[in-house]
């Protein structure tokens, strides 16, 4: 399996910036089954960048080596999760390896509202999910699909 | 933003190279050596806590000038820097309205910061202008400071403001003009300037240190007498990163003086359950982004894009951002506002103009119904900043806020605080409060008496908070930092925590044999919700009951070792 790395011309971030880089990946007729988004701080201006794992098709990008993080859009299994997964369910039916609580520890049989929005850290090959409490005793993924945008996002 | 910048300047502190200023310098020995060198520390340049670590063999014969002098007379007024209109695009009351409401809650002084921006230059504040005049003449016991809610170029948002004077509008004008960031980034056929890609990215950063300097240039050529910024939900989005911070305070430190250590948004984090809107208290709901500082990262510890106990991250975490920048030996305050944008459970909606077209959302329409998913209490509701100040006077108030002698509230958890910090034996004997800085012989005791009045009443949830705990943080001041991103200060701890039970009580402590220059501050709690260690809890996203979890922090005193 190859990795290749692109630069989208688009700049946002989060969900929107997600679903526009792996639509670009469909309609290009590219399997990938983990696609990584890195902040790239090399220049004075960041941007974001996007490593993806091929599994077939003609892949846009450079080819590059396995990154070492990242912060991982779509990875096998993620389609699992749609709504409150226990721990161990998580782990098991999916390639995340871990999942961690902020300021709380959780056991494999701690509950996890996904919202359908999951986005592990990938670390030296490893896929990890950070998740905090939320309301009604459950945890959340600690980065949530659409957060507050203040003045409707335009600053 | 996330930029690395390391000013070579700051390195060399040490005391065989001397540099401008330096309280080291062998040679300047004079007893007005100490008023050059507060003048020169005043202007920003390089001296300060560097020296006052390392101070001793020559400086014995200069005796310091503490500043914020305790018996000093002085009174308390509440207010709040941080208040939209409907000539925000996201905003929908009038000024009147704010007006009445601060008036309403007990505030003494409030500032309108709508945001700035190419609609807000151009139409916005030629409309705001006259509205605040009006509200003014009609509410003579409410000081209404004009100002902006700047869009600080590759950060986050801060207030800027200035007494009502002849330039006020003028000098705004040209500021916004030149420098917010959303104009900065705004293609210039939109009428921007499209001189930054985005409004927080790091490009940004020399525009915002041009912008504190313009302010300061209008300070020390008389157009104004004093103006002032503070930045505003500083970790919210993760882009104001520990340089900026410290750009900013050192570019124009009378001018850029401190951040809100609560931002506003409190009824946000209420639950559904609860009849509200079962977002995050203060919209603190983010993670990191494109142009977010990489130290903030959420980690099995913490998550710095969180509210802990109400308070932003950066104040919240005891040895954490703010007190690795009082650990410099400098200031930077803190404060708590509303960033009343849409009242919770007000019936009150957005105006329908076309903001874009015409700077205003017009008046607000009244819907009837509650709005329970509005985020925010009026001024005064929630959130208050107390002030000590010589008088009820515009430029007065605005010197109190410079000079750190400010409390932040939540939810009226106390009616009042004396802190007074003094040497006891050869130093200075009076001492001072809040924001001060006093001295003391080396190896002698300070005492510090906390002197704290519970709320006298019924906050506006109808309930009589009981302060349970009053924390006394302190930590050494160990000079400039060389990485300008440091964020933590591993010396400051919480040294002593009392128990509260009565409504006014006293509290003594003294630190003996103090070896070098320190600094201390004060916070307390209702008791509510605290972690093992005693400290403020992480606020968890729709579940936050913002007045069942009350805090107050007090800005800090620094002592200098003779």
């Amino acid at each position: 399996m190859r990795w290749v790395r692109l630069v989208p011309a688009f700049t946002s971030v989060g969900a929107h910036f997600d679903r526009e880089v792996l639509s670009a990946l469909d309609k290009a007729g590219v399997s990938a089954d983990l696609v990584l988004t890195h902040v790239e701080r090399e220049d004075s201006v960041a941007v974001t960048a996007v490593s993806a794992r091929i599994t077939s098709g003609l892949a846009p990008g450079t080819e590059i080596d396995p990154p070492v993080e990242g912060r991982c859009a779509r990875f096998p299994g993620q389609s699992i999760l749609t709504g409150v997964h226990h721990v161990a369910e998580i782990v098991e039916a999916t390639a995340i390896d871990e999942v961690v609580g902020i300021g709380a520890a959780v056991t494999p049989d701690t509950r996890v509202d996904t919202g359908g929005f999951v986005r592990p850290e990938y670390r030296d090959g490893l896929l990890v999910l950070l998740v905090e409490p939320a309301a009604g005793g459950v945890f959340q993924p600690a980065e949530v699909e659409q957060p507050h945008e203040c003045c409707a996002g335009s600053h | 933003m996330s930029h690395h910048h390391h000013d070579g300047h700051e390195h060399h502190h040490h005391e065989v190279e001397p540099v401008e200023g330096s309280w080291q310098d062998p040679a300047d020995d004079r007893p007005i050596a100490v008023a050059r060198r507060r003048f020169l520390a005043g202007l920003g340049v390089a001296v300060g806590g560097a020296a006052l670590a390392s101070a001793g063999a020559g400086e014995a014969a200069a005796t310091p000038l503490p500043t914020n002098r305790w018996g000093t007379p002085q009174r308390w007024y509440a207010g709040d820097h941080h208040i939209h209109t409907q000539y925000s695009g996201d905003g929908q009351y009038t000024v009147s309205q704010q007006v009445a409401k601060a008036r309403e809650h007990g505030l003494d002084w409030m500032v309108i910061t709508d945001h700035g921006g190419v609609a807000h230059q151009k139409f916005s504040l030629d409309q705001v202008t006259p509205d605040i005049e009006k509200a003014r003449r009609s509410n003579r016991d409410v000081l209404v400071y004009q100002g902006l809610e700047w869009n600080i170029p590759g950060a986050e948002h801060a207030t800027v403001f200035l007494p009502p004077d002849r330039h006020t509008v003028d000098i705004l004008r040209a500021f916004e003009a030149g420098y917010d960031g959303g104009i900065l980034s705004t293609a210039v056929a939109n009428g921007g300037k499209g001189l930054i890609t985005r409004s927080t990215s790091a490009d940004g950063e020399p525009y915002a240190l041009a912008a504190l300097r313009y302010l300061e240039s209008q300070v020390l050529s008389g157009r104004t007498e004093i103006a002032l910024m503070f930045a505003n939900h500083p970790s919210r989005r993760g882009v104001d990163s520990p340089h900026e911070l410290r750009g900013w305070r050192d570019a124009a430190p009378g001018v850029a003086v401190g951040m809100e250590g609560a931002p506003g948004h409190q009824a946000a984090g209420i639950s559904k359950a609860s009849g509200g809107r079962g977002g995050a208290r203060g919209y603190y709901d983010s993670s990191p982004g494109v142009d977010s500082h990489p130290g903030y990262a959420p980690s099995a510890t913490e998550n710095p894009y969180r509210t802990y106990g109400g308070f932003d991250w950066m104040t919240a975490k005891v040895g954490g951002l703010w007190d690795s920048m009082l650990a410099e030996g400098r200031p930077w305050w803190i404060t708590s506002t509303s960033d009343v944008h849409q009242v919770f459970n007000d019936t009150l909606t957005p105006g329908p103009q076309d903001y874009d077209k015409t700077g205003s959302k017009g008046a607000p329409v009244d819907s009837g119904v509650k709005q329970t998913g509005f985020g925010d209490f009026f001024p005064g509701f929630y959130s208050r900043t107390v002030v000590g100040s010589r008088s009820r006077s515009y430029v007065d108030v605005m010197r109190g806020l410079q000079a750190g002698k400010v409390i932040a509230v939540h939810g009226r958890l106390i009616d009042g605080l004396d802190l007074r910090v003094r040497a006891l034996g050869e130093g200075d004997n009076q001492g001072v409060t809040l924001g001060g800085r006093t001295f003391v012989k080396r190896g002698g005791s300070v005492e510090v008496t906390v002197e704290v009045t519970g709320a006298g009443g019924p906050n506006f949830a109808g309930v009589v908070p009981r302060l349970a705990k009053l924390d006394l943080i302190a930590g050494p001041v160990t000079g400039p930092v060389t990485d300008r991103d440091t964020l933590s200060a591993p010396g400051t701890t919480v040294v002593k925590s009392f128990e509260v039970t009565k409504n006014r009580s006293r509290f003594t402590y003294v630190f003996k044999d103090v070896p070098g220059p320190f600094y201390l501050r004060v916070r307390g709690s209702d008791g509510r919700k605290l972690t093992s260690d005693g400290g403020p809890v992480m606020d968890v996203i729709a579940d936050s009951d913002p007045w069942s979890d009350l805090w107050f922090y007090a800005n800090p005193v620094f002592v200098d070792v003779i």
